[in-house]
């Protein structure tokens, strides 16, 4: 953010100046992925050196209706009331969120009646959820998208072609091939469970301001059929199951890189695997861990890969990062690209939409967008998974959830605003430290159990001998 | 004086007098010998877990930056600040100056110090390894003993049998069976029997013995889970060695002095045994520290294993090299002092 000055001319307004315009200013302070704004009151008597002042004494200097007054590594975090909050106070006392590092963990806090509230659920356990007395299970649209990137030709700033993609991908008839042998209906109901949407736009479902779908010309459905006759209009005749390329003579040969801790990526794989088999493509699975992925994506060492993204109601660092100026330099460093896309056309409505104050117009310029990502297939969207939650009813009441689409899903809540109103009820309210309400949040990790059991395992059996 | 000594003192009478003499004239050299070697082992540890973990192809500055708005010239002045683009040399001398004036750095993903987040997850570990290994060791060593002084009975074949099939259950999943059965209730066994997860109650406010009676709570499902799936070692180790001197000579003589069979047994046959049991304890003891991520996962415990597997996925280099030197130096201090009490317990040792 470019700020040229900030100002606060009385106690309920403050100026901040940019030196450009910038559309994206009243989701500075939306909470909870921005900079919420702090009076200077309220954190001068406890901030000496700004500049260094790192916010980890409790109670910390923050802005909201609770205060983080506690903190125990790698179990729970405790907030207290804000009793002065300018929206008013809020109704429980303590909220305690607890950390819960297994999945199954969570569900089973739930129904013991140990924690009153978790997210993040797993769609597994989400349904085991549904049905049980004093529990209400529900699903938040979702603000994350899942899908795969194809490398169109990793190139740096000026051009020069970089890492060890195959060259044959920039080919946009292959790519498009490719996005229509992708089943999303089935990898929502195999993958989710049902709980989830195809994947369309760039930009996740829950933000209906930037809605977009493709115009019905332009739709790619499933189609293996479609798929084939594109690629053998295209050129790529088959030799045996496979497709080669008529210039190399090479096998129709990629590599599809998967998140080695991510369970859907291990799901999806096979799926995709056998739907480009059948139209003559052959994907070879490397598992990698998340940051081995990334340094790898970075010098350009790939050809496909899983992808996924979420974003805040701004969608403007997921739409930056298919900009020609996040490619990297000559040297493979200071890129900061999701799939190294790059088109001027794109990057001259980036701008656009950096300026457009008028949230229906930056709405047309990011769907026009949205658009030219579509079509040019370097990042094929799977699904959107909604995010899961439950709420214990016999614990919580006047907990916030907005009203049901059509489909039964409940729009997008910020967590605050959630619990603000909530009230404990039963159990919790005769602790003699005032009314509190447990939340549990799964970390999302998925430890490669098997792994370390077998590795443990062998050790031992070398120490037996 | 165990049986050994005394069979080697009988056949060569002047090794009586010189034994005690052997043993005060060499424990300080025998002890300055181990530690050297200690410290070597060391050094070479810190060289290998340096190579290891920079030459993993790994970019921690986009992992760290991925989600977060970031333009590039942002990521090169992370990379500075966090020493990513110093050379390797200059950032291994960085590395062992730090370990060996104990100062390990800042973590990069938690923006505190590497002492203070292992120092905070040390305790949690040591009580849920220390507690189930002493579980583990006194179950074990008795059904060993029993089990391989009457082997083949029925006895030996349940307890052989039963650790057996729980050595070779997958920890995680046995973990999360008992956590569900002891959580959510399953037939007679009531709702919330035991805690899903923590290792205390938040919000829980009472005396000191309060707060030790819900630790001890909190601690009783994943002990259980360690202790299920480890004393099957130390029942098949002292099994096999009560075995092996079953029919050793100086058990017959013992017999034949008109010794009990329970005397034979626990003054002859357990001291004898017990060795290879020893440096199977504290072998685990250092290893265990690291491989217990599983229970840790499972009963959200906050212990070592997890922050090092939090580190890794970044990866957060000082927070790696930090518990990576923990957890080494934790296997060397145990074998120090196996081969330290080897000298207590085995006379053949001392007389080396």
């Amino acid at each position: 953010m470019t700020f040229a000055s900030v100002t606060a001319p009385d106690d309920s307004t403050l100026i901040v100046k940019t030196k450009t315009p910038q559309a994206n200013m009243p989701y500075v302070s939306v909470a909870p992925n921005t900079t919420p704004i702090v009076p200077q009151h309220i954190w001068e008597s406890k901030v000496k050196d700004l500049k260094n002042f790192r916010n980890t004494d409790f109670p910390v200097v923050g802005y909201g209706p609770w205060k983080l007054v506690g903190y125990k590594p790698d179990q729970y975090t405790t907030l207290e009331v804000n009793k002065d909050y300018f929206e008013g106070r809020a109704k429980a006392d303590r909220l305690i969120l607890e950390y819960f590092k297994d999945d199954d963990a969570t569900i089973a806090a739930l129904r013991s009646g140990q924690i009153s509230a978790a997210w993040n659920l797993p769609a597994t356990g989400y349904k085991t959820l549904q049905g049980l007395k004093d529990l209400m299970p529900y699903q938040q649209i979702a603000t994350r998208w899942t899908g795969v990137e194809i490398n169109p030709g990793a190139k740096s700033r000026t051009g020069k072609p970089l890492g060890t993609g195959n060259p044959i991908l920039a080919d946009p008839k292959l790519r498009l091939a490719m996005a229509y042998a992708i089943d999303r209906e089935t990898l929502v109901k195999k993958v989710l469970n049902g709980l989830g949407t195809p994947g369309v736009g760039y930009v996740p479902p829950a933000y209906k301001q930037w809605a977009w779908t493709p115009a019905s010309a332009d739709a790619i459905t499933f189609d293996l059929a479609k798929a084939n006759s594109i690629l053998d209009a295209a050129g790529y005749p088959k030799q045996g199951a496979y497709r080669v390329d008529p210039k190399t003579h090479k096998q129709l040969a990629f590599r599809l890189g998967t998140h080695s801790d991510d369970a859907n990526d291990q799901q999806i794989a096979p799926y995709l695997v056998g739907w480009f088999k059948s139209i003559g493509i052959k994907l070879t699975l490397q598992p990698q861990s998340m940051s081995g992925l990334n340094d790898n994506l970075a010098k350009g060492d790939w050809d496909l890969l899983m992808d996924g993204w979420s974003t805040p109601a701004d969608p403007t660092y997921l739409l930056s990062i298919q900009t020609c100026a996040t490619l990297p330099k000559d040297d493979g460093s200071g890129g900061n690209t999701d799939a190294f896309f790059c088109d001027p056309q794109y990057d001259k409505l980036f701008a656009e939409q950096t300026q457009a104050f008028d949230v229906k117009q930056r709405a047309a310029i990011i769907s026009q967008m949205q658009d030219i990502l579509y079509k040019a297939n370097c990042d094929i969207m799977f699904y959107n998974n909604n995010i899961l939650w439950a709420v214990r009813t016999d614990k919580v009441a006047n907990f916030r959830t907005g009203e049901p689409d059509a489909d039964g899903s409940y729009p997008i809540q910020n967590l605050f605003i959630s619990w603000k109103n909530a009230t404990p009820v039963g159990g919790n309210s005769s602790s003699n430290a005032g009314l509190w309400i447990g939340i549990g949040i799964g970390i999302v990790v998925i430890v490669a159990a098997g792994g370390f059991f077998a590795l443990r395992r062998r050790s031992t059996a070398a120490e037996r001998e | 004086m165990t049986d050994a000594l005394a069979a080697e003192l009988a056949a060569d009478p002047g090794a009586a007098a010189s034994a005690p003499r052997w043993y005060r004239s060499s424990f300080w050299p025998y002890l300055a010998a181990k530690l050297l070697g200690a410290a070597i082992s060391f050094l070479v540890m810190l060289v290998i877990g340096f190579t290891i973990f920079n030459v993993m192809p790994s970019d921690p500055v986009a992992t760290l930056t991925r989600q977060h708005p970031t333009s590039p010239s942002q990521m090169a002045a992370l990379r500075k600040q966090l020493g990513v683009d110093l050379p390797v040399w200059h950032r291994f001398v960085n590395f062992v100056g730090h370990t060996l004036t104990g100062n390990l750095g800042d973590s990069w993903q938690y923006h505190q110090s590497v002492g203070s987040l292992i120092t905070e997850r040390l305790w949690p570990t040591v009580l849920l390894i220390g507690s189930a290994t002493v579980i583990s060791v006194v179950l074990g060593l008795w059904l060993g003993i029993r089990s391989g002084w009457r082997h083949g009975s029925f006895f030996d074949r349940a307890s052989s049998g039963v650790s057996l099939v729980l050595w070779s259950v997958p920890t995680f999943w046995l973990g999360l069976i008992l956590l569900v059965i002891f959580t959510t209730g399953v037939g007679p066994i009531p709702t919330n029997l035991f805690p899903a997860g923590l290792m205390s109650t938040p919000g829980y406010s009472g005396p000191w013995i309060a707060h030790v009676g819900d630790t001890i709570h909190h601690l009783i499902l994943p002990c259980l889970t360690l202790v299920l799936v480890i004393f099957a070692q130390y029942v098949t180790i002292m099994r096999s060695s009560i075995i092996d001197e079953l029919g050793a000579p100086y058990l017959l003589t013992a017999r034949a002095k008109g010794l009990r069979d329970d005397d034979v047994r626990r003054k002859h046959a357990v001291p004898n045994a017990l060795l290879p049991s020893v440096t199977v304890i504290f072998l685990q003891l250092g290893t265990v520290l690291a491989g217990t991520i599983t229970v840790e996962t499972v009963y959200s415990w906050p212990g070592l294993g997890f922050l090092t597997f939090q580190a890794l996925q970044i990866p957060d280099l000082p927070l790696l090299e930090g518990t990576f030197v923990v957890l080494s130096g934790a296997v060397i201090v145990m074998n120090l002092l196996a081969d330290m009490l080897y000298r207590v317990l085995d006379p053949r040792v001392r007389a080396q």
